[in-house]
């Protein structure tokens, strides 16, 4: 990849560029805060201040006030890379898509070949990392392995590009294909280091939802979320959708990697969580589609309102695709349930807001809950009740945000 | 003791960028504070080359088990070149610092 041989890598020069502002005062737990390291709020190119995680390579939280909105900023937008050596300038004149593999002609496509040969399609969906609130494991079991994240791993936004299908159609996929691998020009600090190298079966990635995208609400991408290019999975946990995508690679047969087949998967059972015994002692699967999830977006946790405000209690949901049927709340820790107001329809793929006006009259602490449930059932465990594995995955249990009425 | 404790408020502002096309982004630099002692240098050494104290800082305080696993998955799974006695020294100096002694656990 010469065209690249001129890059400069994220953190390769360390040049301050940045204060930190972390502070050492003890958090009010929310739930389960297992932490004393509070990462400081920075702002990075396109980005509003978010939580630091890391610099290098770049995990930027957002904070949940975001879930009041059904369209995340781009802005706002959280970030999550894997490998440290992310290029810091793409020269659109010379970057390419390259299409290969098992088809009937290799393609190397530009950004303006995407937008002018291929049919601009949008969708609009919610991507959210597979980890995505992770801590919240440790309330109800022993803590994961990875990420810590709170719930600021995820963001709904509109994409624009072109099918996938079309793409591999205009390049002639061979009859003997069956895995469509996707890697982007995140690259490791040493050669050793497995790829970040992402396979799906050749069906799904011939359906007609999968996009490479060039366009996020309306802007281009933001560099930090993948720019000029991410590969869109409606409905899908994001660990395949690729950023900076620079290669799709059609194959015969499956390529046993790092990323697909350690990381990001889970027992291959039912519940996908441990039963007895050791996570990786039962045979594996990735994850995949994502579970319905209802996160509260205000009020935040450890809020203090005055008795007799009108407020309104608003969050979001979603689910992996079959659309949410309600989403019920709780003021009194579990014990009796509402329904809430859904909000506007942006698809079956989106964020659903939904609303809830409460005017608290007593003083005291309060225990709000949310709970969903979607057109074909599936409703979210009760804290107590998620299954738990290793990894921290598809974290999807009953949020609940912790008030004082005074 | 935490040592490298930054200059606050200094370039918040400075990092916006409108058109990433024209010229190359510049990324914030955060300098996570590393506890010293117990042979932090060799921490420093090999455990910052492919990401930042920012990583471990956020898994909270862990567990003997935990910490050992962590490394070895950082030896065997990504292909750190950590030779065995300094392993060990990195193992020691995080369940120290940010662990607790325990026979099993997280
Ligand atoms: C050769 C590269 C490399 C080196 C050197 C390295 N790591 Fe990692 N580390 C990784 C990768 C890759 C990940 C996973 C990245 C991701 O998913 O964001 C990771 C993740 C982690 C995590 C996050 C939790 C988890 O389980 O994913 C911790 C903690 C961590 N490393 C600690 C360490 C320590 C301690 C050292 C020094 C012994 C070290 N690392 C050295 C590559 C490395």
């Amino acid at each position: 990849m010469d065209q690249f041989s001129r890059r400069n890598f994220l953190g390769a020069g360390f040049i301050l560029g940045a204060s930190t502002l972390f502070g050492k005062e003890a958090v009010k737990p929310i739930v389960t805060e297992t932490k004393a390291f509070v990462p400081p709020m920075i702002a990075f190119p396109e980005k509003k201040p978010l939580k630091t995680i890391s610099d290098r390579p770049p995990l930027l939280e957002s904070s949940r006030d975001i879930f009041t909105k059904a369209i995340t900023p781009n802005d706002e937008f959280f970030v999550r890379w894997h490998m440290p050596d992310i290029p810091t300038y793409i020269d659109l004149n010379t970057f390419r898509l390259e299409v290969k593999g098992s088809v009937a002609n290799a393609l190397s496509l530009s950004i303006d070949d995407l937008k002018s040969k291929f049919e601009p399609v949008e969708i609009t969906s919610v991507l959210q990392c597979g980890g995505n609130s992770r801590k919240y494991f440790s309330g109800s079991g022993p803590a994961t392995h990875g990420v810590q994240w709170g719930h600021g791993a995820m963001g709904c936004a509109l994409w624009k590009g072109a099918r996938l299908k079309d793409i591999l159609n205009m390049a002639g996929v061979n009859a003997t294909a069956k895995y469509v691998g996707v890697n982007g020009l995140e690259k490791p600090a040493i050669d050793e280091t497995p790829k970040f190298f992402r396979e799906m079966g050749i069906d799904e990635a011939l359906t007609d939802e999968l996009i490479v995208a060039y366009e996020m609400n309306g802007e281009d991408i933001p560099y930090l979320n993948g720019f000029p290019l991410k590969l869109i999975i409606p409905g899908h946990f994001s660990d395949s959708w690729v950023k900076m995508l620079s290669e799709i690679t059609v194959m015969d047969e499956y390529r046993k990697s790092f990323f697909m087949d350690v990381a990001y998967t889970v027992p291959d059972n039912d519940c996908e969580c441990v039963i007895s015994g050791g996570d990786f002692e039962y045979k594996r699967k990735p994850i995949a589609q994502m579970k319905v999830k209802s996160v509260i977006g205000y009020p935040t946790p450890n809020s203090v309102i005055k008795k007799g405000s009108r407020i309104k209690v608003s969050g979001v949901a979603f689910d992996q695709g079959k659309g949410i049927k309600e989403v019920m709340i709780s003021l009194d820790g579990g014990k009796s349930w509402s329904a809430t107001e859904l909000q506007k329809d942006y698809g079956k793929y989106a964020y659903r807001q939904w609303t809830f006006a409460w005017e608290p009259k007593i003083k005291g602490e309060y225990a709000i809950m949310v709970r969903a449930i979607n057109r074909i059932g599936n409703i979210q465990p009760l804290p107590g009740d998620i299954g738990w594995n290793a990894g921290g995955y598809q974290y999807n249990a009953v949020d609940v945000v912790n008030v004082k009425i005074v | 003791m935490k040592i490298n404790i930054l200059i606050a408020g200094l370039l918040l502002t400075a990092t916006t960028l409108f058109s990433q096309v024209a010229k190359p982004i510049e990324m914030p630099y955060v300098d996570y504070p590393i506890e010293a002692g117990d042979h932090d240098e060799v921490v420093q050494q090999y455990c910052l080359t492919c990401h930042s104290f920012g990583y471990m800082l956020n898994q909270g305080k862990k567990s003997r088990p935990y910490w050992t696993g962590t490394v070895a998955k950082m030896v065997n799974e990504f292909k750190a070149p950590i030779p065995k006695e300094d392993q060990q020294i990195i193992i020691n100096y995080f369940v120290k610092h940010y662990g607790y002694e325990a026979s099993s656990g997280h």
